[in-house]
This record gives C-alpha cells, sequence and structure tokens, in this order.
C-alpha cells in the first residue's frame, strides 16, 4: 500500500515537472510554428535564436544589471519579457537583410530550388549566431539567478519549482496573447491569411513580404521570451540552440504544421514524455522516448495531432 | 479608366502576351474571352502585379499602374477576383470578407458593405461562422466575389467565375455580377465561357495565343460569323 503512493507521488511529481517545462516548450513551439506556418520556412536558427533570449534577459539581469532595481523576484521575469523585443528587433533586420532574398512571394514560383537556398541560409546563421555567441559570450555555462529557483511550491506531496511554475505561467499567458492577436485583430488575421493563401492575401492588399518579416520577427521574438524564462532554472552556454532545435521540430510537427495552437500542444507534449519518461527510463534516454511517441502519434495522425488534412494541397 | 498598351508577358522565353492593348471605361462592362492557355488569367495577373510584363503600359485613372507596389494596387480601388475562386480556406467566412475589407476605403466603407454582400448573398450570412474551406464551389465562389466587393472597389476583375461550377450556379452567379454592374460598379471579366460572358457584357475582346484576336461591342460580337463558328457553336 504505502508503495503503491509513493509510486503516485513520483507519478504526479513527474507529470507536474513535466507540464511546468512543457509550457516553455510550447512557447518555443509556437514561435517556431508561426514562422513555419506563415512562411513555409524550415528555420535551423530557431533553436540560436532563443540563445539568443536567454543571453538577453541575462545581461538585462545580471550582466549589466539594467534591471536589478525591480529586484530578485521580479526583475528575471521582467528581463525574459524584455528579451522578446531585443530578439524580435533582431530577427525583423536578419529577415529584411537576408532571409527575404530566399523567401516570399518572388520565391514561391521557383519552388524547390527556393527551399535549398532557405535551408543552406538558416543553417548558416545558425552557425553564425552559435560561434558568435562563444565569442561574444564566451564558453561558460550562465545562469540567470533567481531565488525562485530554489524555492518550490507544495501541494500535497508534490513539490513545484517556482522559477518552473513562474516560467510555465508567463508562457502561458504569451502564448494566450499570440493567439488572441492572431484570432481578434486585424493584423493578426492578415498574418494568417498571408499564411493560406499569399497570392489572394496580395489580391487584397496584404503586403505578403512585410506580413514575412513580422512573421519572422514575432516567431523568434516569442521564442526568445521562452529561452529567457528557460534560464531561470536551466544553465545555458552558446551552443544550447542545437539541443532545443529538433524537440522543438518534433512539438511543432506533433501539433500539425500550420497549426499555431497546436503547436503550443506539441510542445506541451514533448515536455510531458521527456519528464516522464524517467519513471521507466534511464534519464539518458529521455530524448530517444520522445521520438519514440513522436512516431508513434505521427504514424496514426500524419497530420499532427490538431493539423487538418485539407488545408494541405 | 483602365487602359492597356501592347503589354507583352514572357514565362522562361514562353510569350504569354504577345502585344495586348485593351481599355476600360468608367461603368462599363468588359468583357475578354477565348480558349483555354489565351493569356487571360496572366494579363490578370499583370494587372495586380503578380506578374511583371516585358514591355508595355498600364495606366489606371490616370496613374502608371506598373510603378505601384502590387500590394497597393488593391488600395486604387482593384479588386481582383481570382481563378480557382482562392478563399482563405482555413478562416471563417466572415474573417474572408472582413480580409476583403483590407485596405483602407474597405474599413472606411464596412458598415455599409457588408449588409450589401449579405443581401447579395444571403447564403453567406447564413454560413458566417463557417470555415471557407468546408464551403461548397459555388459558395466559395460567393464569397470569392464578396471578399471582391468588400474593399469597395472602383473596379471588379473577376477570373472565370463559373469555373467547376454546375450550370444552375453559373446562371446564378452570372445573373448576380449583372446585378453587381447594374448598380454602377465597373467589371472586367474573364471567361473561358463565350456565349455567357458575351450575353452580358457592354463589349468584348477576344483572345488568342496572347494576341486581341477581336475586339467589339456585345451585339458585334455576338453577330460575328467567326466568333459564332468558333466559339458559340452556331
Amino acid at each position: 500500500m504505502d508503495d503503491l503512493y509513493w509510486h503516485l507521488v513520483d507519478f504526479l511529481q513527474a507529470f507536474a515537472a513535466g507540464l511546468l517545462v512543457g509550457g516553455t516548450y510550447g512557447l518555443m513551439c509556437v514561435g517556431l510554428g508561426i514562422i513555419f506556418g506563415v512562411m513555409r520556412v524550415v528555420n535551423f536558427a530557431h533553436g540560436d535564436f532563443m540563445m539568443l533570449g536567454m543571453y538577453a534577459a541575462f545581461y538585462l539581469v545580471t550582466g549589466f544589471g539594467v534591471l536589478a532595481f525591480l529586484g530578485p523576484y521580479a526583475g528575471p521575469i521582467a528581463g525574459a519579457v524584455l528579451a522578446g523585443p531585443i530578439v524580435f528587433a533582431i530577427g525583423w533586420l536578419l529577415h529584411k537583410f537576408l532571409i527575404s532574398r530566399v523567401t516570399g512571394a518572388r520565391v514561391v514560383a521557383a519552388e524547390a530550388e527556393g527551399h535549398y537556398a532557405q535551408i543552406i541560409l538558416t543553417l548558416g546563421i545558425a552557425l553564425v549566431l552559435a560561434n558568435g555567441g562563444l565569442i561574444l559570450f564566451g564558453s561558460t555555462p550562465l545562469s540567470v539567478q533567481t531565488p525562485l529557483s530554489r524555492e518550490s511550491w507544495e501541494i500535497g506531496p508534490v513539490f513545484l519549482n517556482q522559477a518552473r511554475a513562474v516560467g510555465f505561467i508567463m508562457a502561458v499567458i504569451c502564448a494566450l496573447g499570440l493567439y488572441l492577436f492572431l484570432t481578434r485583430t486585424n493584423l493578426g488575421k492578415a498574418l494568417r491569411a498571408a499564411a493560406d493563401n499569399p497570392t489572394a492575401a496580395a489580391y487584397v492588399g496584404i503586403d505578403v513580404d512585410r506580413a514575412h518579416r513580422l512573421a519572422f520577427g514575432l516567431g523568434v521574438g516569442i521564442t526568445g521570451v521562452a529561452g529567457g524564462l528557460f534560464a531561470m532554472s536551466q544553465s545555458f552556454q552558446p551552443y544550447i540552440g542545437f539541443d532545443f532545435v529538433i524537440v522543438m521540430y518534433a512539438g511543432v510537427v506533433l501539433g500539425g504544421m500550420g497549426s499555431i495552437l497546436g503547436a503550443f500542444w506539441g510542445g506541451l507534449t514533448i515536455g510531458l514524455v521527456q519528464q516522464m519518461s524517467t519513471l521507466i527510463l534511464p534519464y539518458q534516454l529521455q530524448n530517444t522516448a520522445i521520438f519514440v511517441v513522436f512516431l508513434v502519434i505521427v504514424f496514426f495522425r500524419p497530420q499532427g495531432m490538431f493539423g487538418r488534412v485539407w488545408e494541405r494541397t | 479608366m483602365l487602359k492597356i498598351r501592347s503589354l507583352e508577358v514572357a514565362y522562361g522565353g514562353l510569350h504569354a502576351l504577345n502585344g495586348v492593348s485593351l481599355e476600360v471605361e468608367r461603368g462599363e462592362f468588359v468583357a475578354v474571352v477565348g480558349p483555354n492557355g489565351a493569356g487571360k488569367t496572366t494579363l490578370f495577373k499583370t494587372i495586380s502585379g503578380i506578374v511583371t510584363p516585358l514591355a508595355g503600359a498600364i495606366t489606371y485613372m490616370e496613374r502608371d499602374l506598373l510603378a505601384v507596389a502590387p500590394a497597393e494596387r488593391a488600395q486604387l480601388g482593384i479588386a481582383h477576383v481570382p481563378e480557382g475562386r482562392q478563399v482563405f480556406a482555413s478562416m471563417t467566412v466572415m474573417e474572408n470578407l472582413e480580409m476583403g475589407a483590407y485596405t483602407r476605403k474597405g474599413q472606411q466603407r464596412w458598415s455599409e458593405t457588408l449588409p450589401m454582400i449579405l443581401a447579395l448573398f444571403p447564403i453567406l450570412a447564413e454560413r458566417r461562422a463557417q470555415l471557407a474551406g468546408t464551403l461548397s464551389g459555388g459558395e466559395q465562389q460567393m464569397l470569392a466575389i464578396g471578399r471582391g466587393l468588400a474593399s469597395a472597389p472602383e473596379l471588379l476583375m473577376l477570373d472565370e467565375p463559373s469555373m467547376g461550377l454546375a450550370p444552375a450556379i453559373v446562371d446564378a452567379i452570372f445573373e448576380r455580377i449583372h446585378h453587381i454592374h447594374r448598380n454602377g460598379l465597373t467589371i472586367l471579366l474573364v471567361e473561358q465561357r463565350v456565349a455567357e460572358a458575351l450575353e452580358t457584357c457592354d463589349r468584348g475582346y477576344v483572345l488568342e495565343t496572347g494576341r486581341v484576336a477581336m475586339e467589339g461591342t456585345h451585339k458585334t460580337l455576338m453577330a460575328d460569323e467567326r466568333v459564332r463558328r468558333a466559339y458559340l457553336g452556331m
């Protein structure tokens, strides 16, 4: 009886940990999902934009101490949120000067050739960001110090790390905000229209290249916020993006390519599987478990959990 | 209102348009007819800016249209209802209409245009919350026309509104287009269904392999021996 109780506690503990980390994954996946959904571009550099978000949050809070006046609790949270606009601006500029040359309305006609250029370019950006990060920030693992990461809320026998719990809440708020932006505002609807049918969008007067720039900036910016939130409970170095980009892709595909809300659930699922796999599998097999579940779901639902078959032509 | 002079368009060396000239006056209903591959859709894409011509000029309300960015052309009052409808499939009927009203003028006139569109196509009011991708072909065509009207345009360009639709629905759609024209809107129509198109228009152009083979008023074209034999099956 006692044994069963502790198994149940372990299960609940892993579930809670998965939910909390999954919320942040979900936000990262939403960022990647909006870029893929609107631009149909596979952004290999996405993990590195998350890394930029982590460093942006770190320097705002700890390095230069711009946000030190907010104190140890609010400071890191504000840092994560402010990392968003910084990464947004970097993404906006990169799109304007580099990515727009291989994407957008003019490239659609070139079909496959356009995609090769996109893959090479985003891979190149990934390498430049990761190695540039190494030069600028150094290789010492850092983290955003907050007393939250050492404290827990207790719900019965289950412990919730406060840094992760706050990260989860912020991630849900950001994802919800983005959802409302896309479904309630004219600009958000125009983004969805440009994603749905770029030609028809141009006919109604939507500047598709500008919509792409906004989507790219938003996508990396949101992932930057997720990175900043994650940095409160995880140490990082300039190469961390590579570990995450594969997991983010799994989440986006799982949710259904092109479904922005689905990407959040996809990321959440990844977090749950990753944490709960430790109940039955060795710690090193976490990512293996993710891809086993990924393959099973994609086998039964190739369009992902929330993808619609007729949307793809 | 719209003047096209010696327009030439080529895709990878292949000439799609070979010196096409065409005119539309304010309030007119002009039809461009001709067989598949004559260059009709290319003509529309060039007017909308999706395709860039090699040579030629397009003036719209005394402005050089080729100097205007594609997304800005809708702001000038040109509404393009594309071939194959191209509704925003993953968005609701209402959102499709809202996107039609994306232009400044569309925003300003929304409170007048929306009831007008819903009166014209009552089925859209019934289906307002439905995703456009789940509508029937005829309903999607009505939505595409409604989306075009939502911008409160000066010129409505319709590309093959009859495509893939049952004859009864084609008749209904043409009747609605006629109604829109009677209410004062200038219409430029491209059609493969020559009989229906020539019957409703004021003036027509016959496009063959990228050239204007014939032009004239609705009466002269309908009476023309070649048109009757080649297109009307008489």
